[in-house]
């Protein structure tokens, strides 16, 4: 789990954890579909139990990729101008190059074939335990941000994005590497400024 | 203590907290972190003290002689306008800085920190109008004990020694070969640049690239018009900041001219009649 700390947001500490060999993404997702319908007292508290933005790991580029979804979504917050209902699914907003809410969490939030993903967690202060609440959720095994890098499926990346004829892929044609970290430039500077992008 | 600050917008504290590289009559540049260090005390894990990579913040700071409403929606479209030029030159394959951030509210825009230097401080003649770089600059060569400040960056790949006057040497013809390149691939993309000068190009020390900066004026065009003037701008820049510069732009032509292709011929002949009227077009009538 890695911890990302930023005093301009009010001292807002942000939690990210990358799972692998996850078995119960399904489950996860109708929990999540359920706690938001359950209107009650314990729809409280499962509101709050599953209150982390799932995101399914194949779409994210780099880690670049995810701060800079999970810094416009905090700036979004800060300033009162948040397009979706939560901090948490204004991130996985700003990751599709849409303006479609249902297909940003379609596309990036967790399916039910989903077996990696990325969990985030928007806190004001230090929340203690979220490790073990992160894991009582996602059935799976929590690997270093290192790993992220092979779980990343780049032609569905470039499908969202609309990148197969772009010039600058068709230069470095054959180095895989470099045509990656295009890819991966692209996708993070769209992020960053999907609020001026039309 | 800290409650008087953090009824402030976020990114005017972030500005606040960032260091002040550069400061014009339009902007203002920083350097910034978008996300700190944990505070000491506390246990932290190692992935937490991971460096974070420095961004470069452009203020358009709030112009008081403009009617706020005004400024304001000027402010955003210009952000917006920088923001979707850096953007198609990458798609276009044009090296320029990544977008990391963008807060239109307060007329900042966040891009990649380019670690380098500008070819108007590599050239002969540029650096020693910089003041405040000069004196880093010294000690660096004495530092590495070769006086060849392009040569450092990797673009000669040998180690042969000049002296900063005077050096028509392969590096800087290396140097002048990627800056045709990186403006025709721009122009190729109907992107011009509005202000083409050798302090808005870097050469990013770790890898060698030239990387196009300062994207404020730059617009669509497919007119031979705009992209002959603006190469005519460039010409001008060279003359103006380097002596003895006129061999530098030729290279600089001739590379663009082979990436141009057959469009290379009517920019010639636009860029011809630009240079004997200037920059502006007949404004009568």
């Amino acid at each position: 789990m890695e911890t990302y700390y930023y005093s301009q947001f009010n001292h807002a500490v942000v939690h990210v954890a990358l799972f692998d060999d996850v078995t119960n993404a399904a489950a996860i997702r109708s929990r999540i579909v359920q706690a938001a319908r359950n209107l009650g007292v314990d729809g409280n508290t499962e509101r709050e139990a599953v209150n982390f933005a799932f995101i399914d790991a194949r779409l994210i580029s780099s880690s670049l990729h995810l701060q800079t979804a999970i810094y416009q979504a905090l700036l979004s917050e800060a300033q009162g101008q948040l397009r979706t209902k939560t901090v948490h699914s204004e991130i996985l907003w700003t990751m599709n190059p849409t303006n479609n809410i249902t297909e940003a969490i379609r596309r990036y939030g967790v399916s039910d074939e989903s077996t990696t993903l990325v969990v985030v967690r928007v806190d004001v202060s230090d929340t203690p335990d979220l490790q073990r609440r992160m894991c009582d959720i996602v059935q799976g095994c929590m690997v270093p941000f290192q790993a992220l890098g092979q779980m990343t499926d780049w032609s569905i990346i470039k499908k969202h994005y609309k990148l197969y004829s772009e010039s600058a892929l068709k230069e470095v044609q054959g180095n895989l590497d470099r045509e990656r970290s295009i890819i991966d430039n692209i996708v993070v500077s769209s992020v960053a400024m999907k609020n001026v992008m039309t | 203590m800290l409650s008087s600050l953090s009824s402030k917008p976020p990114t005017q504290q972030l500005l606040q907290s960032a260091d002040l590289v550069s400061q014009g009559a339009e902007a203002a540049i920083y350097k910034a972190y978008l996300r700190q260090f944990p505070t000491s005390g506390h246990g932290v894990d190692d992935a937490a003290f991971e460096a974070s990579e420095p961004v470069l913040l452009k203020h358009r700071f709030h112009k008081h002689y403009r009617h706020p409403s005004l400024d304001a929606s000027l402010t955003r479209q210009r952000i917006a306008g920088e923001a979707r030029a850096l953007m198609r030159c990458m798609r276009s394959g044009v090296t320029v800085p990544g977008i990391r951030m963008v807060d239109v509210n307060e007329g900042v825009l966040g891009i990649e920190w380019i670690d380098g230097k500008s070819v108007r401080q590599l050239l002969p003649g540029g650096a020693e109008l910089d003041e405040i770089n000069e004196l880093e600059e010294v000690d660096e060569i004495h530092e590495n004990g070769a006086a060849d400040p392009i040569g450092d960056y990797g673009v000669s790949g040998g180690r042969t020694v000049h002296m900063l006057i005077g050096l028509y040497s392969s590096s800087v013809d290396a140097l002048m070969n990627m800056i045709g390149v990186e403006i025709a691939k721009m122009h190729l993309a109907d992107i011009i640049h509005g202000d083409l000068t050798t302090s808005n190009m870097m050469l990013r020390k770790q890898t060698s690239d030239l990387v196009l900066i300062d994207f404020g004026l730059a617009y669509h065009s497919t007119l031979v018009e705009d992209k002959a003037v603006d190469l005519y701008v460039l010409e001008r820049a060279f003359a103006s900041t380097h002596p003895d510069s006129e061999p530098l732009f030729s290279e600089v032509l001739n590379a663009y001219e082979k990436r141009m292709g057959k469009r290379w011929l009517p920019i010639k002949k636009r860029l011809d009649d630009v240079r004997l009227r200037g920059r502006k077009r007949s404004m009568v009538g």
